[in-house]
């Protein structure tokens, strides 16, 4: 399988008043075509920042100090270093290739705007050609048909409209349009824009098992269920049909049933529309659930990628085995890994994880392991291998 | 039919507020004794000889109630008393200065407001950069000049430096003169908009002339505040998840301010305004006394200089009234911009 994201010596570093803080070392991941990747780790593993970072938006003060993440863009066949585009280019892949739905849906949504409003905005911004194009298309057929007396009245009308969403179609930002957005009583005059977007957004709405899409349309977030609400974001992290969409802890904050239909969805979404994944979660039962491949995080670093059957059957890594014996079962006594997670500010030397590693050899102590294939798509970064 | 219902059982809250504001103040009023009382009453020396004729006549000695009563009774036919500190009856005072204070808060407020959201977005977005810091820098200093202090300053500089050059009071000699003549006709006693109605220009650069350094008077001390709070309000509204959202989306910045932070940080901003509002309407007296802008707040320093009882008492009912009015068009304001804002409930 081909690949989507290559991230390569990802740093990321957080300048703060008390330190640097180390969020992200030296990462090499990719995410292929297609796939879902999981991401498993602790709180502050650098789970977020990771998926932050291939979007650059990565917090103040932190920064990206080095690295490259190259996407492959399959609409254009071509390759992107995103480190390296400019913010404006940035913006539109923002949304429209790479989306993400993000851990809290009540915080995630504006309070202060429907549903409806929040979904159309994308497509306003990142299909407004494709809007005036189906624009155009209405008022032709409503050109094409009625000799009733109204109609003629209003037909001179309806030939300007044409041409001015014809002109939108066309893209390349024409003069009309983009002076009349900028007034507000003519800002009117382009309503049709929205009206189309609201169209999408509401088979949007549907699509993600939304019922009764009109009304929730016009629904403000605090009036729906935390379930919906994060559905709502799905439906907006999907409306231009990403290339990747990544998906920040989807269910933590969500019960128990809710969280199994989350997951049907996401599993169905990636059937339908032949998208890339990349799933942050720190439950290793909803990576096992819907992860392809599954890559383990510990205080920035990368410790282990594999299948998700091969991660979960043959762990390798001290700190995996450790995470799924942490894994509550009945009838047998929880383990817990010893010592706390590394700090951040002071991580330690070597391997980070010597200090709670059972099988700590010298070298851990100062030499930093490097992730190296033991096994066929089985990447490890430990000295026992 | 909800908004109808809400307006009225608001206003019907008014009545006990009301009462409880003047019972107040007309008890203060009955700590002197009744004999101080009474020489309010006395118009020439002759009757200073024949108080206790004056107290049995106002019947200033009887209890507190029964005089209270007799005041409730007077005003709700219509008869405020008689404002010495201005020599006419209460009554038409209020109609008669009210557009002057008026103009100044139809001048102030939108400046006040308007630069202070402005200022203070842009301070939240340079969080801790010059422009930040120099804002603050700014509204510190306009928060601590006092008003009477500032006013006496500008004045000395702009009308007796630059001699005459931005006078006090509300209108020269001349064109005073002109306003009050057949030629000018009083649509609202608001000199600036009278003047555009009448298209005048020689008397709306004069009303502006005048307006100029009470304005910047109140301006500079109420756009430190609004500008202090919008800053943090929009901090807030800036680090919460709909802003990472939006974007996420692929917003330009600019979108993602003033779309989607902005309307949430304005909240609190609106609450201040409507305060800010009614307390100049009901007259900005330390501002209006100094530059001789004879509003509301002029007279009610007059009036509590002069011991001017009625006049006292009905700046208190009207003060009182209009927060209550104001609170409303607040609350109502809320649920236009906040969704979650239900009339006569809580956020949910």
């Amino acid at each position: 399988m081909e690949d989507l994201v290559r991230i390569r010596d990802l740093t990321v570093r957080f300048h703060t008043y008390e330190g640097v803080v180390y969020a992200i070392d030296d990462l090499d991941l990719d995410i292929r075509q297609g796939e879902t990747l999981g991401i498993v780790g602790e709180t502050g593993s650098g789970k977020t920042m990771t998926a932050l970072a291939i979007l650059r938006l990565i917090p103040y003060p932190g920064r990206i100090e080095s690295g490259s993440i190259v996407f492959f863009d399959k609409g254009l066949r071509s390759e992107l270093e995103l480190l390296k585009l400019s913010e404006d280019k940035m913006r539109s892949i923002r949304g429209c290739k790479i989306s993400m739905v993000f851990q809290e849906p009540g915080s995630a949504l504006n309070p202060v705007y429907t549903i409806g409003d929040q979904i159309s905005e994308v497509y306003l911004l990142h299909q407004r050609q494709e809007l005036g194009r189906q624009a155009k298309r209405r008022i032709d057929s409503l050109l094409g048909n009625g000799g009733t007396l109204a109609a003629s009245i209003k037909r001179p009308f309806w030939r300007w409209q044409s041409r001015l969403y014809n002109k939108i179609a066309e893209g390349s930002n024409p003069l009309e349009p983009r002076i009349l957005s900028h007034i507000p009583l003519f800002r009117r005059l382009l309503w049709r824009l929205k009206d189309e977007a609201g169209l999408l957004t509401v088979s949007m709405l549907k699509d993600v098992e939304i019922p009764d899409p009109d009304r929730v349309a016009g629904r403000y977030p605090h009036e729906l269920s935390g379930g919906m609400k994060q559905r709502a974001v799905i439906a907006m992290a999907l409306a231009c049909s990403p290339e990747l969409l990544i998906a920040d802890e989807p269910t933590t904050s969500l019960d128990v049933t809710i969280q199994a239909q989350m997951l049907e969805l996401f599993r169905r979404i990636k059937a339908d529309r032949g998208a890339s994944v990349l799933f942050i979660t720190h439950n290793l039962g909803v990576a096992a659930e819907v992860c392809d491949r599954v890559a383990v995080m510990y205080a920035g670093r990368l410790c282990e990628v594999a299948g998700v059957e091969e991660i979960f059957l043959h762990p390798m890594h001290p700190y995996t085995k450790a995470l799924l014996e942490a894994v509550p079962m009945p009838g047998k006594e929880l383990q817990t890994i010893p010592g706390a997670l590394a700090d951040a500010f002071n991580p330690p030397p070597g391997c980070r994880f010597h200090p709670r590693c059972p099988s700590a050899m010298p070298t851990c102590q100062h030499e930093r392991p490097k992730l190296k294939e033991v096994a066929k798509d089985h990447m490890v970064a430990c000295y026992l291998y | 039919m909800e908004l109808r219902s809400y307006i009225i059982r608001r206003v019907l809250l008014l009545i006990p507020v009301l009462i409880g504001v003047t019972l107040f103040i007309f008890g203060i009023t009955m700590l002197f004794p009744p004999a101080q009382r009474a020489t309010l009453y006395v118009t020439n020396m002759r009757q200073l000889s024949d108080l206790p004729a004056i107290i049995q006549k106002y019947g200033l000695d009887k209890p507190f109630f029964v005089q209270y009563g007799t005041w409730l009774n007077q005003v709700l036919h219509g008869n405020l008393g008689w404002s010495r500190a201005i020599s006419m009856p209460v009554a038409q005072a209020i109609p008669h200065l009210l557009p002057a204070t008026l103009e100044l808060a139809i001048f102030a407020v939108p400046l006040i407001v308007l630069v202070g959201i402005f200022l203070g977005t842009k301070a939240a977005t340079h969080k801790d950069k010059p422009l930040d810091h120099g804002t603050r820098v700014v509204a510190i200093l306009g928060w601590s000049l006092p008003s009477f202090w500032l006013g006496l300053v500008l004045m000395m500089i702009f009308y007796g430096y630059f001699s005459g050059l931005l006078p006090p009071g509300r209108l020269g000699v001349q064109m005073d003169i002109l306003v009050d003549s057949a030629a000018f006709i009083r649509y609202t006693h608001i000199n600036t908009i009278d003047a555009i109605l009448n298209l005048n220009g020689p008397v709306l650069l004069d009303a502006l002339r005048h307006l100029i350094l009470p304005v910047m008077t109140l301006s500079v001390i109420n756009m430190a505040f609004i500008m202090r709070l919008m800053r943090s309000s929009m901090l807030e509204s800036l680090g919460k998840g709909y802003i990472l959202t939006a974007r996420a989306k692929g917003l330009a910045e600019k979108v993602v301010v003033n779309k989607h932070a902005r309307r949430n940080a304005l909240i609190p901003v609106i609450t201040v305004s409507g305060y800010l509002f009614a307390g100049l309407a009901s007259g900005a007296v330390i501002t209006e006394t100094i530059f001789s802008f004879k509003g509301i707040g002029w007279w009610a320093w007059q009036a509590a200089v002069m011991l001017d009882i009625p006049s006292v008492l009905a700046f208190a009912l009207f003060t009182a009234t209009l927060f209550v009015v104001i609170n409303l068009l607040v609350d109502i304001l809320y649920t236009r911009v906040d969704p979650r804002v239900r009339l006569g409930g809580a956020v949910q």
